[in-house]
C-alpha cells in the first residue's frame, strides 16, 4: 500500500434538492472513514460549487452536512458562484479552492458506495489519469478491459482524477462543453498527454437517474439540447469533419427544437471562429462509435 | 423466488379497482358479514375493528416499510448493490431485516462485514437475522415474525431498485384502502465477468426493458406469475390479522403463491412508476438455475392445486373477462372443427417446415459472423 493521499470531493449543485446532497454527502463521509481506516486517505474536504439562480442549501442543511462530514476528520468547503458556471467550469473553479493530492468529480445526487473511494484511490495510482466507478441502479454500457480497467473515457457523475493530471492538462474545457462530454474531452486529452483512463466496477455509486414505466430514460429538452450541441463540438474537437456533417444535416432535418437549436449553436460559433481547435488527427485515442464515445456491451 | 415467465399480452382486469381510498374485497365481505343480523354483537365489533386496520394499514409510531432481504452470503458483490440502492433511497421510513439463511460463519462474517460499512443512519435500520434450515419461505416467514412495518416487500440480494421504491409505495399506501401494492420492474440481464485485479465480478449485458404487464391482471396470474417479488408490498395485516404465511413446502414459487394469495384477498393497486430492475444473470446461481425442472413443475402444481381446492373471491370485472374468455374459447372450438381449417392442414405444415428452414438459416448465418 502506499502512501496516504488527501482528497477533494467536489459537487456542483444546480437546485437540486437538498434531503439528496446531504444523503451524498452522508455516503461520502462513510466512505472517506473506510478510505482512512484502510490507511489510504490523510485529510479530505466536500467541496460544494452552487450554481443556481439562488442558493440551494440553507444553514440548517449545511450544518447536517458539515457534522457528517466533520465527524469522519473532514472539512466542508461551501461556494455559492452567484452563476451558472456548468458542470465543467464549476469543477475548475472549486480545484482551485484545494491543494489535495486528487480530485474526486462526483454528481450531488451520487451515492457512493461504502468501500468506493478506497477502491477509486488504490485504482488511481501511477499513470492512472483518473478512474471511474459503476453506476447503479443504471450501469453504463461502455466496455472496457476486463484485466486492466482500462476504457475509453470516464465518467464524471464520479471519477476520482489525479491533480497533477489535472492540471497538466488545464481541467475541462469548460469554453466549449457546458453540461456535457466535458467529461469525455476530459479522458481524451487525458490520454494524449500520456495518462491512462480506468473503470473500477467493483467501484459503485448510485447515481439517481430513472426510467419511464416503458423503460425510456427520461430526458428534459435541456438535456437533449445540450447533450446534442456536446456532440457536435466533440467531433469537431477530435477531427471528425464527417461526422459533424453528418450530425448537423439531420439536427437540421429534425422538427425537435432542442436539436435545431443545437445546430444553430454550432453554426454560430463556427462563423465566430470560437469552436476549438482539433485535435488527434490521426484519431489515436477518439472513439466515436455508432454514435457512442466508447464501444458499448450492448 | 419464482422465475416469473416472459410476458404475455394479457387483458387489464384489475382486482377490486375502486374510488381512492375505497375498502378492499376482504374489507367488504367482512363488513358485510358483520351486518348480518345473525352475527352477535362482539363478534361483529370485531370485524369491524379489523376492516378499519384494513382501511387504515399506517401507524406512524412504526415504520411505513419492513424490507425483507433474503441472502445466503454467497454473492457479496451483488449484495453490496442491493444494500447501496437502499441507502439511496429517497424516503427511509423503512427498516431492513437482512435474512442471512443456510451460510456458514464465513459467509456469514462476510454479511456482517458489508453491514458494518455502511453509512451509520442507514446501519441502525438494518438487523441481521440469522436462519437456518427449511426452504426459501423459511427466512421470509422469520422475517414476518419480526417486521414492524406497515407494508411488508421482500428483494433479493441480486436485484435492484430505484431511489423512489419505497417513496412511490409510501405514496400510494395512503390512499390504496389496505390493497396490495404493484409497481412496475424493468429485466436486465447479467453476465459474469473477471474484474480487474482478477476479482470475481459481472457487468450489464442487456438495457432494461419493461416486459412485465403494467397492470396486474388476476386471471394471468392463474396461468403464470408476472410479478416480480419487488415490485409488490403486502400490507402487513395480511400477514398478522389474516394469517398468511409463505409456504414452506414450496422450493421455488413462494413468490406467485403469496402474490396470488394476498391479491385475492385484499386486492391490488398498481403504482404508476418503474421503481425496480430484475436481474436476469446469465450464468451463475439463482433459483431458476439451483432447481431442476420437475423441481419447478411441482412447485407449480402445488401453487395450482391450492387454488383450485378452495373457494376464492374473483375481483369485480371477472365475470365479464371469463364470459369474454368462454366465448373466445368456443370460437377457436369452431375454427378448428370447421371444414376450411382441416382443408388447410397441408398449407400449415408447410409453412411450418418452411419457418423452420429460415430458423436454421439464420442461426448459421449468425454463427458464421462472428
Amino acid at each position: 500500500m502506499g502512501e496516504a493521499r488527501s482528497v477533494t470531493v467536489q459537487s456542483i449543485l444546480f437546485e437540486n434538492e437538498p434531503g439528496g446532497i446531504i444523503r451524498a454527502a452522508e455516503a461520502v463521509a462513510n466512505s472517506a472513514r473506510l478510505a482512512r481506516e484502510r490507511g489510504l486517505l490523510s485529510s479530505w474536504a466536500l467541496a460544494l460549487g452552487d450554481c443556481g439562480t439562488s442558493p440551494t442549501l440553507d444553514e440548517s442543511h449545511l450544518a447536517r452536512i458539515r457534522h457528517s462530514v466533520e465527524a469522519q476528520g473532514g472539512t466542508v468547503v461551501h461556494i455559492y458562484f452567484g452563476e451558472n458556471l456548468g458542470h465543467g467550469g464549476g469543477h475548475n473553479r472549486l480545484a482551485l479552492q484545494t491543494r489535495s493530492d486528487l480530485l474526486l468529480f462526483l454528481n450531488p445526487d451520487a451515492v457512493l458506495g461504502p468501500d468506493s473511494l478506497a477502491l477509486l484511490m488504490v485504482a488511481v495510482g501511477d499513470n492512472v489519469g483518473v478512474v471511474d466507478g459503476r453506476q447503479l441502479p443504471l450501469e453504463h454500457p461502455k466496455d472496457y478491459d476486463s484485466a486492466t480497467g482500462e476504457t475509453s473515457w470516464a465518467s464524471g457523475a464520479c471519477s476520482l482524477t489525479q491533480r497533477h493530471a489535472f492540471e497538466a492538462v488545464d481541467g475541462f474545457d469548460h469554453e466549449t462543453f457546458f453540461l456535457y462530454c466535458d467529461d469525455v474531452d476530459y479522458s481524451w486529452r487525458l490520454k494524449l498527454a500520456g495518462y491512462s483512463v480506468r473503470h473500477e466496477p467493483a467501484a459503485r455509486v448510485f447515481h439517481d437517474k430513472r426510467l419511464t414505466v416503458d423503460g425510456d430514460i427520461v430526458a428534459s429538452p435541456a438535456e437533449v439540447y445540450f447533450s446534442a450541441e456536446a456532440g457536435l463540438f466533440l467531433a469537431h474537437k477530435y477531427s471528425r469533419p464527417q461526422i459533424v456533417t453528418s450530425i448537423l444535416e439531420s439536427f437540421r432535418k429534425s422538427s425537435e427544437k432542442s436539436l435545431l437549436d443545437a445546430a444553430a449553436e454550432y453554426d454560430r460559433r463556427n462563423f465566430s471562429g470560437i469552436l476549438p481547435s482539433p485535435l488527434d488527427p490521426h484519431h489515436r485515442v477518439s472513439q466515436f462509435v455508432n454514435g457512442n464515445y466508447a464501444m458499448h456491451r450492448y | 423466488m419464482y422465475r416469473p415467465s416472459a410476458p404475455s399480452v394479457g387483458s387489464s382486469m384489475h382486482p377490486d379497482r375502486g374510488p381512492d381510498n375505497a375498502p378492499s374485497m376482504i374489507a367488504r365481505i367482512m363488513m358485510d358479514i358483520a351486518h348480518q343480523p345473525h352475527m352477535d354483537a362482539g363478534s361483529s365489533e370485531k370485524l369491524v375493528s379489523l376492516v378499519e386496520e384494513f382501511g387504515s394499514p399506517r401507524d406512524s409510531s412504526r415504520p411505513f416499510l419492513t424490507v425483507l432481504l433474503r441472502t445466503q452470503g454467497t454473492r457479496i458483490e451483488p449484495l453490496k448493490d442491493a444494500l447501496l440502492c437502499l441507502a439511496a433511497q429517497t424516503d427511509a421510513d423503512f427498516e431492513l431485516l437482512l435474512l442471512v439463511h443456510n451460510a456458514s460463519s464465513k459467509q456469514s462474517e462476510s454479511v456482517e462485514h458489508v453491514v458494518e460499512q455502511q453509512p451509520p443512519l442507514f446501519a441502525e435500520r438494518i438487523t441481521i437475522v440469522p436462519v437456518d434450515g427449511g426452504t426459501r419461505g423459511t427466512p421470509l416467514n422469520e422475517g414476518l415474525s419480526r417486521a414492524v412495518g406497515s407494508y411488508i416487500a421482500v428483494y433479493d440480494d441480486d436485484d435492484l431498485v430505484f431511489a423512489n421504491w419505497v417513496e412511490e409505495f409510501h405514496h400510494l399506501a395512503g390512499k390504496a384502502g389496505g390493497r396490495l401494492l404493484r409497481a412496475k420492474t424493468a429485466v436486465q440481464s447479467v453476465s459474469l465477468v473477471t474484474w480487474p485485479q482478477g476479482q470475481a465480478g459481472f457487468n450489464t449485458s442487456s438495457w432494461p426493458a419493461a416486459e412485465y404487464p403494467q397492470v396486474f391482471d388476476v386471471l394471468e396470474h392463474f396461468r403464470v406469475n408476472q410479478t416480480p417479488f419487488m415490485s409488490v408490498a403486502f400490507p402487513s395485516v395480511v400477514f398478522s390479522k389474516l394469517g398468511l404465511t409463505f409456504d414452506e413446502r414450496l422450493a421455488v414459487c413462494e413468490d406467485w403463491d403469496i402474490i396470488l394469495r394476498a391479491s385475492l384477498f385484499c386486492g391490488v393497486e398498481d403504482v404508476d412508476a418503474l421503481t425496480s430492475i430484475y436481474r436476469r444473470w446469465e450464468i451463475g446461481s439463482s433459483s431458476y438455475s439451483d432447481h431442476t425442472s420437475d423441481v419447478w413443475k411441482s412447485a407449480e402444481a402445488r401453487v395450482v392445486e391450492k387454488m383450485n381446492s378452495r373457494p376464492i373471491v374473483l375481483p369485480p370485472g371477472a365475470v365479464e373477462e371469463i364470459r369474454q374468455l368462454l366465448a373466445d374459447r368456443e370460437q377457436y372450438a369452431g375454427i378448428l372443427q370447421s371444414r376450411a381449417w382441416k382443408l388447410s392442414r397441408p398449407i400449415r405444415g408447410f409453412v411450418r417446415v418452411a419457418a423452420a428452414g429460415r430458423n436454421s438459416l439464420r442461426r448459421l448465418r449468425h454463427r458464421g459472423a462472428r
